[in-house]
C-alpha cells in the first residue's frame, strides 16, 4: 500500500514551508530513516526522514516551492502502485494557505451569531473565569470560549492552564529537528564573480530589518554605567561556581538582563508593542535575546522572565541560546511578537557603541557593549579609571519620547550600578 | 356534614310558606322626663358632654384641614381625617352601656366612636385602674405630655389622655396611641375596649366576628360591637362575616356551655351615604338597612332600625339587645340612623347632596335638641351647658397645642433609628401558649386513635436495604403536620382551627384526621365556604390574643380572601405600634392535576406583601419542624403545602422524623444533596424533580449537582446559597410558580447582586410557563420537568457534550415570550 509523505507542520503558527532539496529521486529505493528532502520555515530549516522502506513513487513539488503544511509532497510505496490519488495539485489550483487546524481539541462552541466581529471586539467572559485567569496567569486574549455565545467560562480557563503547563514542562520535547546549513546554490558564474542564491532565512532577516527601519522612527541613545559592582558580583559567582556552591554560571550578560527587567517593571511603557493606532501593554516581561547562529540571527524569547530569579533566568537564557544554535528551539519563541523587549550583546566582540535595530512590533531594544575603563572623578580633583559598560538603547520615537527613553536608560544604568541579588 | 343531622326528604319536600316578623323602625318614644328613673342628672349631663367633646374634636380637625387654624392654633395636617360631625348621638348612645370588656371595632370614620367608648370606659373605671392603664401604655409616653402640670381629678386627666392620645395618633406622633403608625383611620386603644378601626370599608365586618368567636370560645366576658357603615353592607367580607356569625352549628352542634350564638352586635352607623353614593335610593336596594336581618336567619338577627339622632333611643336599644346576647341568642343587627354634615373627607365638595338637605338635618341637630330637652326637664341650666361647651373648647385647644409640639410630641426619629418601622413588622416572639389555663380536650393525647396509629408507622422512608416501605406503613408529610398541630392543641388552650371540611372529613387532605375525636366543636369546626371570613375571623381572633389555624383549601382560592391576607393580616402588628400580635398560621394547599383554577402556585403573591412570613416545606421532617416553629411564634405565617406530597416519606433526615418536639428556624434553606459543579435551588415540590435531574447529570454528564431546598421564602437567608455558589459558580432556581413575577426571580436578582464575582454564568430561572395550568394530561408541558434543568444548563450555563435539548431555553425564546406577555 502506497503511503503519502506530508509536508510537516513545525510550530503552531506555521502555515507553509519552502521545499529545500530532494535527496532522493523518483524511482529510487528508500530505506526507513533515509533523508528524503529538506525544508525551511520562517526561522529554521529541517530534514524529513522516510517513515518506511519503499520506492519513491512520485514527488509533487519542486525545490523552492512554497508548500502548505500537511499537504502531500511525495508518495512512497511498491513498484507499480498507483499514486495519483495522493496528488494534491489536482485538488488545489494553487498552493493555498490552508488555515492551520488548532493543535488543541476544538472546544464545543454554541453558535448564536448575535454579534459580528466589531472593531472593538469585547471579550465575553464570566466573572469567575476572569478571576481564575488572573490567578492562574492565563492569557484570555487568545482563548476561544465554549460557553453560550462563545463566552469564556471556568472550564476554558482550566483547560488552557493545563495546556500552558504542558508547554512549560516540555519546552524542548516538542521539537527534535536537526538543522543543517544550507548548501548555497550558485546561480551564475563569471570571471571575477559568482551570483549566489540567498537562503530563505537571509531573505526573511533582510525583510525584517528593512521593514523595521522603514516602519518606525528609530534612534539610539548611548550611556555607560559603572560596572564595578557587577564585576565584583561576577567574580564572586565565578568562585562559587568553581567551588560548586553555585549551580549556574551567571554571566555579565545575565546580570545586565536582570537589571533591564527591573527597569522595565518601572517603565511599563517600554514593555510594549506598538501597533500604529494602539499600543499593547504587557503585564509580564518576555525577554528576547539576540543569538548569533550558523544560519543567521535568531531572537528567542524567555517567557515571564520577570518571574525568574537570577539563576533561573540565567539558566533560561542559556537554554534558549543553546537550542537556537543547535536548531532545537521552539519556533513559537522565535516570533518577534513573543518577546516584549530584546537585549543584544556585542560586548564580547569589543563593540563600544552601536545602533541595534528594533525587533518590531517591540518598542525598543538594548544593545550591550564592551566594558571600557574611563576616567571619572573619584573625589574632588582626584581622577581614576573606572570600568564602564556601554549601553545603546534604540527606541521607536512613535511610541516613546526622548525624555521617557532617556529616563528608562538611566534606570537601567541605575540598576546596574546598584545591582544586588 | 355531621351524620347526626339527618336530612329527611319527607320533611324537606313538604309544601309551606316562609313567614317574616315585623322589624321595628324608630319605635323608641320616651322623653327625658320619663327616663329620669333610668338616668341620674349626672348621667344625662355626661351624655351631653360626651357628645359635645366629640363635636368639638371633629370641628377642630375640620378647621385644621380647611383653614389650617383652630382657635388661634396654626397647623397643617396633610393626612386623612374622615369626620363624623352630626353622628355624635349614635356614637355616645352605642358606647354608653358598654364596659371595658366589651370591644368595639370601627371604620375609617370612627373618631367619635373612639372618644365615646373611651369616655364611657373612663366613667366606669376607678382611679387606680385608670392610673395603671395610663402609666403602662408604652411606659407612660402618651401620659407624660398631659400629666405635666395637671391639676384636677384622675378622671379629668384620663379624659385629656384620651383626647391627646387620639389626636397625637391622627397627627402621626410617636406619643399617639399607636406610635403614629395607625393614624386617623386605624387608631385604637385596647385598655378602653377600643379595638382597631379599619380604612378598608367593611374591613371590620369579618374581623369583629373573629373577636366575638374569641370571647365565646375562651369563655371571656363581654360583647363585640362592629361599627360599620351602611355602604359597607355592599361588601363581600361583611356578608361573609354575617354568614359566619350566624352559622346554625353554634346552636345545633356546639355543646354544653358552648351552645348558643356569638356575642356580637353589628351596628350599622347608617349615615345614608357611602362616600358620595347615596345608599338608599342609588347604590343599595334594601330601603331600610335593618331589612338585611330578615334575610340572614330565622331570628332575623333581632334587627331593628334605631333613631341615632336620639342618644337615649340608642342606649335603650343596647340595653335590650345585650339581654338577647346574654341569653346566647345573638348575633344582633342594629340599623342606627344618623347623618353627617361634614363631607366624606375635607376635600369633599358635597356635590352629591343639596344644601337644603344638610340644613334640614342641621335644624334637627342632636346636641342642640338634647340640650334643649335637658333644660326643659330641669336636668341642667343653659349656663351649665355653656360651661361644658367652654370647658370642652379649652380641653381641645390644650390637646392640639400639645399634639403639634414637635418636642413634646415628636414624630418617630427615622434618622436616628432608620430601621424603626422594620423592627416593628414582626414581633418574632416565642410563646408556648397564648394563655395559661388547662386545655379543653376529649381525651389524653396518647389515647387518640391517630396518635396511636402513628406509633406503628415507619418514620424514615427506606429500610436498611434502601428499599421503600409500603405507602400505608410510611409516615408521610401530612403526619408531620398532624403531630405538630395536635401537640399544640394539647399545649395552647386558645388554639382553634377551622376551614372547609376541617371537622369530620378531617380536612380535604386528611391532615386533621383524628382531631375530631380529640377536640370539641369550639376548637375544630367547619366554616362556610367563605375564604374572606375564614381569614378575617382569624385576624379578629388573634387580635384579642388567641392563636388560630385557618385553612384555605386551594392556593387558587387566595384571591377570595385578598383583602384579609394582603391588607389586614400583615399590617396590624406594625400599625398598632406592636400592641397587637398576630399568631395566625394560614395553611394553604397547592394543587396539581386539577386544572386551571385548582393547581396554581401563588407563593409570589404572599411573598410580595410586607408583613407576612412565608414557608413551603416539602419533607415530613421539615413540615413538622416548621409547623412547630410557626405555632410557637406570634407572627402571621402563610404555610404552603403541596398536594403532590402529603403521603411522601422522609428521605433525608437520618433516623427519620423525631418523635418529640423540635423546631426548625424559619428562613433557613437546606442542602438536600451535596455537589460541586452546579447548584439547583428549589421552592416547593420541584425539589424531587430537581433531584431526578441531579441523578441524570451525574450519570450521563459527570456533573455533580448541589440541590438546595428553600423551605422558606420570607425571611430567607442567602448565605448558604452564596457559599454553594462559591463552590460551583453556577445556579438554577426553580419552582412550580409561573416564572414571571415569581419569587424565583427575586432570588435570582439578589443572588446576582450578592454573588456576582463567583458566577460562571448568570443565575437561570426555571419556572412554570406563564399560561393557565392545563389538565393533568398536559401538565408536563407546564411545570418544570427534570429534562428542563438539563436543557437549561446546556443552553445557558455549560454546554454539555452530546446533549440534545428537547425544550427551548434560548435567549431568543425568552425575549419572544416576554414580548408576547406569555
Amino acid at each position: 500500500m502506497a503511503i503519502p509523505v506530508l509536508m510537516p507542520r513545525q510550530g503552531q503558527s506555521v502555515e507553509s514551508c519552502i521545499l529545500g532539496q530532494w535527496y532522493k529521486s523518483v524511482g529510487e529505493e528508500v530505506s526507513e530513516g533515509d533523508i528524503l528532502f529538506s525544508y525551511e520555515t520562517d526561522k529554521a530549516s529541517f530534514e524529513e526522514e522516510a517513515k518506511e522502506d519503499g520506492i519513491l513513487l512520485a514527488t509533487f513539488f519542486e525545490e523552492g516551492d512554497e508548500v502548505p503544511v500537511l499537504v502531500n509532497v511525495a508518495v512512497l510505496g511498491n513498484k507499480g502502485e498507483s499514486f495519483d490519488e495522493f496528488n494534491p495539485n489536482v485538488a488545489l489550483k494553487e498552493p493555498a494557505n490552508t488555515k492551520p487546524a488548532e493543535a488543541e481539541e476544538k472546544p464545543k462552541v454554541v453558535e448564536f451569531d448575535v454579534e459580528d466581529d466589531s472593531p472593538n471586539k469585547r471579550i465575553r467572559i464570566s466573572p469567575l473565569a476572569r478571576k481564575m485567569a488572573e490567578k492562574l496567569k492565563v492569557n484570555i486574549q487568545s482563548l476561544k470560549g465554549s460557553g453560550p455565545h462563545g463566552r469564556i467560562i471556568a472550564r476554558d480557563i482550566e483547560t488552557a492552564e493545563k495546556g500552558v503547563e504542558k508547554t512549560i514542562q516540555q519546552p524542548v520535547e516538542t521539537q527534535t529537528i536537526k538543522t543543517v546549513s544550507q548548501p548555497t546554490t550558485i546561480l551564475e558564474s563569471g570571471d571575477d564573480y559568482e551570483i549566489k542564491a540567498i537562503p530563505n532565512i537571509r531573505k526573511l532577516i533582510a525583510n525584517a530589518m528593512f521593514q523595521s527601519l522603514q516602519n518606525s522612527a528609530q534612534l539610539t541613545h548611548h550611556m555607560s554605567a559603572d560596572a564595578r559592582k557587577m564585576m565584583k558580583l561576577r567574580k564572586k559567582i565565578k568562585k562559587e561556581f568553581a567551588d560548586g556552591t553555585l549551580s549556574q554560571n551567571v554571566t555579565i550578560n545575565d546580570l545586565v538582563c536582570f537589571a533591564v527587567i527591573r527597569a522595565l517593571k518601572k517603565f511599563p511603557q517600554v514593555n510594549t508593542h506598538y501597533h500604529g493606532d494602539k499600543m499593547k501593554w504587557f503585564k509580564k516581561v518576555h525577554l528576547g535575546l539576540a543569538v548569533d547562529t550558523e544560519r543567521g540571527l535568531m531572537v528567542p524569547a524567555v517567557k515571564n522572565a520577570d518571574d525568574l530569579s537570577i539563576t533561573g533566568m540565567s539558566y533560561q537564557l542559556q537554554q534558549v541560546a543553546t537550542q537556537s544554535k543547535s536548531g532545537n528551539i521552539n519556533p513559537d519563541l522565535l516570533n518577534p511578537a513573543a518577546a516584549t523587549f530584546t537585549v543584544s550583546n556585542l560586548g564580547n566582540y569589543g563593540v563600544e557603541m552601536f545602533t541595534p535595530v528594533i525587533n518590531l512590533p517591540q518598542t525598543a531594544i538594548l544593545g550591550v557593549c564592551t566594558i571600557i575603563p574611563r576616567p571619572k572623578e573619584i573625589e574632588e580633583g582626584v581622577y581614576g579609571f573606572v570600568p564602564m559598560i556601554g549601553l545603546s538603547l534604540t527606541y521607536n520615537h512613535q511610541a516613546l519620547d526622548g525624555g521617557e527613553a532617556t529616563l528608562f536608560l538611566a534606570e537601567i544604568k541605575n540598576q546596574i550600578e546598584n545591582l544586588s541579588l | 356534614m355531621p351524620k347526626i343531622q339527618y336530612i329527611n326528604p319527607d320533611e324537606v319536600r313538604k309544601p309551606g310558606f316562609l313567614k317574616f316578623s315585623p322589624i321595628p323602625v324608630n319605635q323608641y318614644n320616651k322623653t327625658v322626663e320619663e327616663e329620669k328613673k333610668n338616668f341620674s342628672n349626672e348621667d344625662f349631663v355626661r351624655i351631653y358632654r360626651d357628645m359635645v367633646i366629640i363635636r368639638e374634636f371633629e370641628t377642630m380637625l375640620n378647621l385644621i384641614k380647611t383653614r389650617n387654624e383652630y382657635n388661634g392654633v396654626e397647623y397643617n395636617h396633610p393626612g386623612p381625617a374622615h369626620l363624623s360631625i352630626g353622628q355624635e348621638a349614635a356614637a355616645v348612645g352605642m358606647a354608653y352601656t358598654l364596659g371595658v370588656e366589651d370591644f368595639i371595632f370601627g371604620s375609617h370614620r370612627s373618631h367619635g366612636e373612639i372618644l365615646a367608648k373611651g369616655l364611657s370606659a373612663i366613667d366606669k373605671l376607678n382611679d387606680k385602674q385608670l392610673i395603671e392603664i395610663m402609666d403602662n401604655h408604652f411606659d407612660g409616653i402618651t401620659l407624660a405630655p398631659v400629666k405635666a402640670g395637671h391639676t384636677g381629678t384622675t378622671k379629668e386627666l384620663a379624659v385629656k389622655f384620651l383626647i391627646y392620645g387620639t389626636l397625637a395618633e391622627v397627627f402621626a406622633r410617636e406619643t399617639g396611641f399607636n406610635k403614629g403608625l395607625g393614624g386617623s383611620m386605624h387608631a385604637f386603644f385596647t385598655p378602653f375596649g377600643v379595638y382597631p378601626n379599619n380604612a378598608i370599608v367593611g374591613g371590620s365586618g369579618d374581623i369583629s366576628v373573629g373577636a366575638a368567636l374569641y370571647k365565646k370560645v375562651n369563655r371571656k366576658k363581654g360583647i363585640i360591637v362592629a361599627n360599620i357603615g351602611d355602604a359597607s353592607m355592599a361588601c363581600g367580607p361583611v356578608w361573609e362575616g354575617l354568614t359566619f356569625a350566624t352559622m346554625d352549628q353554634f346552636t345545633e352542634l356546639w355543646e354544653g356551655d358552648m351552645k348558643g350564638g356569638l356575642p356580637l352586635i353589628v351596628n350599622i352607623m347608617n349615615n345614608q351615604y357611602g362616600m358620595g353614593g347615596q345608599t338608599c335610593g342609588e347604590t343599595m336596594g334594601y330601603d331600610i338597612a335593618a331589612r338585611i336581618g330578615a334575610g340572614i336567619n330565622a331570628d332575623q338577627m333581632h334587627a331593628e332600625r334605631v333613631d341615632g339622632y336620639n342618644p337615649l333611643a340608642v342606649i335603650d336599644a343596647y340595653k335590650r339587645k345585650r339581654k338577647i346576647i346574654e341569653e346566647k341568642r345573638g348575633p344582633v343587627l342594629l340599623d342606627v340612623l344618623t347623618y353627617r354634615y361634614s363631607g366624606h373627607s375635607p376635600s369633599d365638595a358635597s356635590s352629591y347632596r343639596s344644601k337644603e338637605e344638610v340644613e334640614a338635618w342641621e335644624k334637627q341637630d342632636s346636641i342642640i335638641w338634647f340640650g334643649k330637652e335637658l333644660v326643659k326637664a330641669g336636668v341642667a341650666t343653659e349656663a351649665e351647658l355653656e360651661v361644658i361647651k367652654a370647658e370642652t373648647t379649652e380641653i381641645i385647644t390644650f390637646s392640639i397645642k400639645l399634639a403639634i409640639d414637635d418636642e413634646v410630641s415628636p414624630i418617630m426619629d427615622m434618622k436616628k433609628h432608620p430601621n424603626l418601622i422594620g423592627d416593628m413588622m414582626f414581633s418574632n416572639q416565642s410563646v408556648d401558649k397564648m394563655e395559661d389555663r388547662p386545655v379543653e380536650v376529649n381525651h389524653p393525647m396518647e389515647e387518640n386513635p391517630r396518635v396511636k396509629q402513628l406509633k406503628t408507622k415507619e418514620r424514615f422512608m427506606f429500610n436498611e436495604n434502601g428499599k421503600p416501605f409500603s405507602k400505608i406503613k410510611t409516615y408521610g408529610l401530612r403526619d408531620g403536620l398532624f403531630e405538630a398541630i395536635v401537640d399544640r392543641f394539647y399545649k395552647d388552650p386558645t388554639l382553634i382551627a377551622y376551614g372547609e371540611e376541617n371537622r369530620d372529613w378531617g380536612g380535604a387532605f386528611a391532615v386533621y384526621r383524628g382531631l375530631t375525636e380529640a377536640l370539641p366543636y369550639n376548637r375544630l369546626f367547619n366554616s362556610p365556604i367563605s375564604e374572606a371570613s375564614i381569614i378575617g375571623t382569624a385576624i379578629g381572633y388573634a387580635m384579642c390574643g388567641g392563636r388560630v389555624i385557618p385553612e384555605i383549601m386551594y392556593a387558587d382560592f387566595l384571591g377570595r380572601a385578598g383583602d384579609e391576607v394582603f391588607n389586614q393580616l400583615p399590617k396590624w402588628q406594625a400599625m398598632s405600634g406592636n400592641v397587637l400580635k398576630m399568631p395566625v398560621v394560614i395553611r394553604i394547599s397547592i394543587g396539581s392535576k386539577y386544572g386551571a383554577q385548582h393547581s396554581q402556585d401563588w407563593t409570589a403573591l404572599a411573598a410580595h406583601i410586607p408583613g407576612l412570613k412565608v414557608v413551603f416545606p416539602v419533607t415530613p421532617y421539615d413540615a413538622k419542624g416548621l409547623m412547630n416553629s410557626a405555632l410557637q411564634g406570634t407572627d402571621p405565617i402563610i404555610f404552603f403545602e403541596s398536594q403532590r406530597l402529603y403521603d411522601i416519606g422522609e428521605q433525608f433526615h437520618k433516623g427519620g422524623v423525631p418523635e418529640g418536639y423540635y423546631e426548625l428556624p424559619i428562613g433557613e434553606p437546606d442542602v438536600k444533596r451535596e455537589g460541586s459543579d452546579v447548584t439547583i435551588l428549589t421552592i416547593g415540590a420541584t425539589l424531587y424533580r430537581a433531584l431526578d435531574a441531579a441523578k441524570t447529570l451525574e450519570e450521563k454528564y459527570n456533573l455533580s449537582a448541589e440541590v438546595i431546598d428553600a423551605r422558606s421564602l420570607v425571611p430567607f437567608n442567602y448565605e448558604p446559597v452564596i457559599e454553594s455558589i462559591k463552590k460551583t459558580g453556577r445556579i438554577i432556581i426553580s419552582g412550580d410558580a409561573s416564572a414571571r413575577g415569581s419569587f424565583l426571580r427575586d432570588l435570582a436578582s439578589n443572588i446576582t447582586e450578592l454573588a456576582f464575582d463567583y458566577l460562571d454564568a448568570p443565575p437561570v430561572v426555571v419556572g412554570s410557563r406563564n399560561w393557565i395550568t392545563p389538565a393533568h394530561e398536559l401538565e408536563d408541558y407546564f411545570f418544570p420537568q427534570p429534562e428542563w434543568f438539563i436543557d437549561a444548563i446546556h443552553e445557558r450555563i455549560l454546554p454539555l457534550e452530546g446533549h440534545v435539548s428537547t425544550s427551548d431555553f434560548s435567549e431568543a425564546e425568552q425575549l419572544d415570550r416576554n414580548a408576547r406577555g406569555i
